[in-house]
């Protein structure tokens, strides 16, 4: 798997990859107004063939790769102190998440980009996932927004929404508790398998969605449907935590390498 | 103390820039930001194309259907081009229905589409009376920095060019549409229009790609979509202060060198893209 991530503003990285994360967003800092985000995606093919980067010498370090993608998603994250202090809470943050994929993200066109059955069910999902790795406290009566964009789906969507937003939060310095990281595992034929594509989900098997915070081991979010024999469940959960941790060390890097760049 | 000089008299800070004959950034009055394109990225989509122009970045996706052409023109098919401004893009833009902004920017690619007669409807005909095609191309903005439309243009032309069409054939026995995932065609694009946005400071000063603080600081925006041979397609000045024949011409001569070079890119891209 491979990652490539930049900032808005500061420089910008572009790449697609076959697996659908992304994150965008700008650095301004306002009085009033944070804004992060990353760029990212990331790939399953190899590096060194997949990556094509062209860098550009210009003030704003753009850098553009080229890769032969199946899966984009975009994210930004939005804090902010203002107005309407209606929904504010007295003691923490409030975290909104709002899920919208692009009508050509799917095989079939999507009418409703959002507010959907399945856009809501997403973005409570992902609120549910933030709420408990963002230090909401330290931020009262101020409400962070994450808006979730899917360009394609290809599988994992919760997953990859959930690692791209990672890194858009952490890219607006919002303080959390830890990454967390997601993927998806499933099991056919006796077989437990990490990160499903779209084929893969659609032919019925079980499906687990796993949202972790490696430091620490916890399980930020499990969602699994359809049946599964008890016996099973740990193999499948042990792939998707395995997976999770994984996308971790691959995060934790680029945005360390980011961070001293 | 510039940050700050800034924030208190941003419109004084810009006239500073200007005297000078430059701009913050760096960029000259009639220079455009670096422009990336990506063309064919997504793949569940029939066409796809990634615009960059600067920061501003839109991404168009194109998805064909059938449908059953109206009764009075029954050998056309339909383009349905739609823009989307989600809050993603910037903190002026807030969830819900579509903003005016957005309905405004829809229009206009769906006047440049009528206008440019860029695809030739009767091409996207199946069968007469009972079957076309119909490409539904939905852009939408990932980040918002100034000259959406321009951005918008440009995406969606090389989306179109990207598009592939497979062969349909309409079995006579069954009256039902077989399609060929096999054979697919490019779009025949007739016109290559190309838009080039302005910026009106002052009521003097016209400087060309506006940057999101430079559209707030404007006293008007101009639009011109060029085609190939000089050809206007349309001209989009909303209100705004007043311009005169003459700036009116010299923007007229930057579109037409804008075309140029949009097309230099575009042909490139394209080129690079062939062989797969």
């Amino acid at each position: 798997m491979f990652v490539n991530l930049g900032w808005q503003g500061m420089g910008q990285g572009w790449t697609q990859g076959s697996q659908l994360k992304g994150a965008r967003g700008r650095h301004m800092q306002d009085r009033e107004r944070k804004t992060g985000g990353f760029v990212l995606e990331v790939t399953q093919l190899p590096l060194a063939e997949a990556l094509k980067v062209e860098g550009e010498a210009d003030p704003q370090r753009t850098v553009e790769c080229e890769l032969e993608g199946v899966g984009l998603a975009h994210v930004s994250v939005l804090f902010q102190i203002r107005g309407s202090r209606a929904r504010a809470l007295p003691d923490r943050a409030l975290v909104n998440c709002q899920y919208s994929s692009a009508t050509f993200s799917t095989g079939e066109r999507k009418r409703r980009p959002h507010g959907d059955r399945k856009s809501c069910e997403m973005g409570l999902q992902l609120r549910q996932t933030f709420e408990a790795a963002i230090l909401t406290q330290l931020h009262p009566r101020s409400q962070i927004d994450i808006y979730v964009q899917v360009l394609q789906a290809d599988g994992g969507t919760y997953a990859a929404c959930v690692n791209a937003a990672t890194l858009a939060v952490l890219d607006a310095g919002i303080p959390m508790r830890d990454f967390v990281c997601a993927c998806s595992a499933g099991f056919v034929d006796g077989t437990a398998l990490a990160d499903l594509s779209h084929v893969e989900e659609a032919a019925g098997g079980p499906q687990l969605a796993l949202a972790l915070l490696p430091a620490s081991g916890q399980i930020a979010l499990l969602e699994m449907d359809a049946r599964l024999h008890e016996d099973h469940l740990e193999r499948v959960l042990e792939a998707a935590a395995q997976a999770a941790r994984d996308v971790h060390t691959l995060l934790d890097r680029v945005v360390r390498q980011h961070v001293r760049e | 103390m510039a940050a700050g000089f800034k924030t208190v008299e941003p419109l004084e800070y810009y006239r500073r820039f200007l005297k000078e004959n430059c701009r913050p950034d760096g960029r000259e009055l009639g220079e455009f930001r670096t422009t990336t394109v990506n063309i064919g990225s997504i793949s569940t989509a029939d066409g796809s194309a990634l615009v960059k122009l600067g920061n501003t970045t839109v991404i168009c996706g194109v998805k064909a259907e059938f449908a059953a052409p109206s009764t009075d023109a029954p050998d056309k098919g339909y383009v349905v081009p739609n823009v989307d401004l989600p809050p993603l893009c910037s903190s002026r833009f807030r969830s819900g229905p579509p903003g005016e902004e957005a309905q405004v920017a829809s229009q206009f690619i769906a006047d440049v589409i009528e206008n440019s007669q860029i695809i030739q409807k009767e091409d996207l005909c199946i069968s007469p009376g009972k079957l076309v095609w119909v490409l539904y191309c939905d852009l939408i903005c990932l980040d918002y920095d100034g000259n959406i439309l321009d951005a918008c243009t440009f995406a969606l032309l090389a989306a179109l060019k990207n598009v592939q069409l497979p062969e349909v054939t309409i079995n006579e026995e069954t009256a039902l549409a077989e399609v060929n995932l096999k054979k697919k065609s490019y779009l025949n694009i007739r016109t290559h229009p190309v838009a080039t946005s302005f910026a009106v400071f002052d009521d003097t000063l016209l400087i060309v790609d506006p940057t999101g603080e430079e559209e707030h600081l404007a006293t008007g925006t101009l639009t011109i979509v060029m085609d190939e041979e000089g050809k206007l397609c349309c001209l989009h000045k909303p209100g705004g202060s007043g311009l005169t024949g003459a700036k009116l011409q010299d923007c007229m001569s930057r579109a037409v060198t804008r075309h140029k070079e949009v097309k230099k890119l575009m042909d490139e891209v394209i080129k690079s893209m062939k062989p797969k």
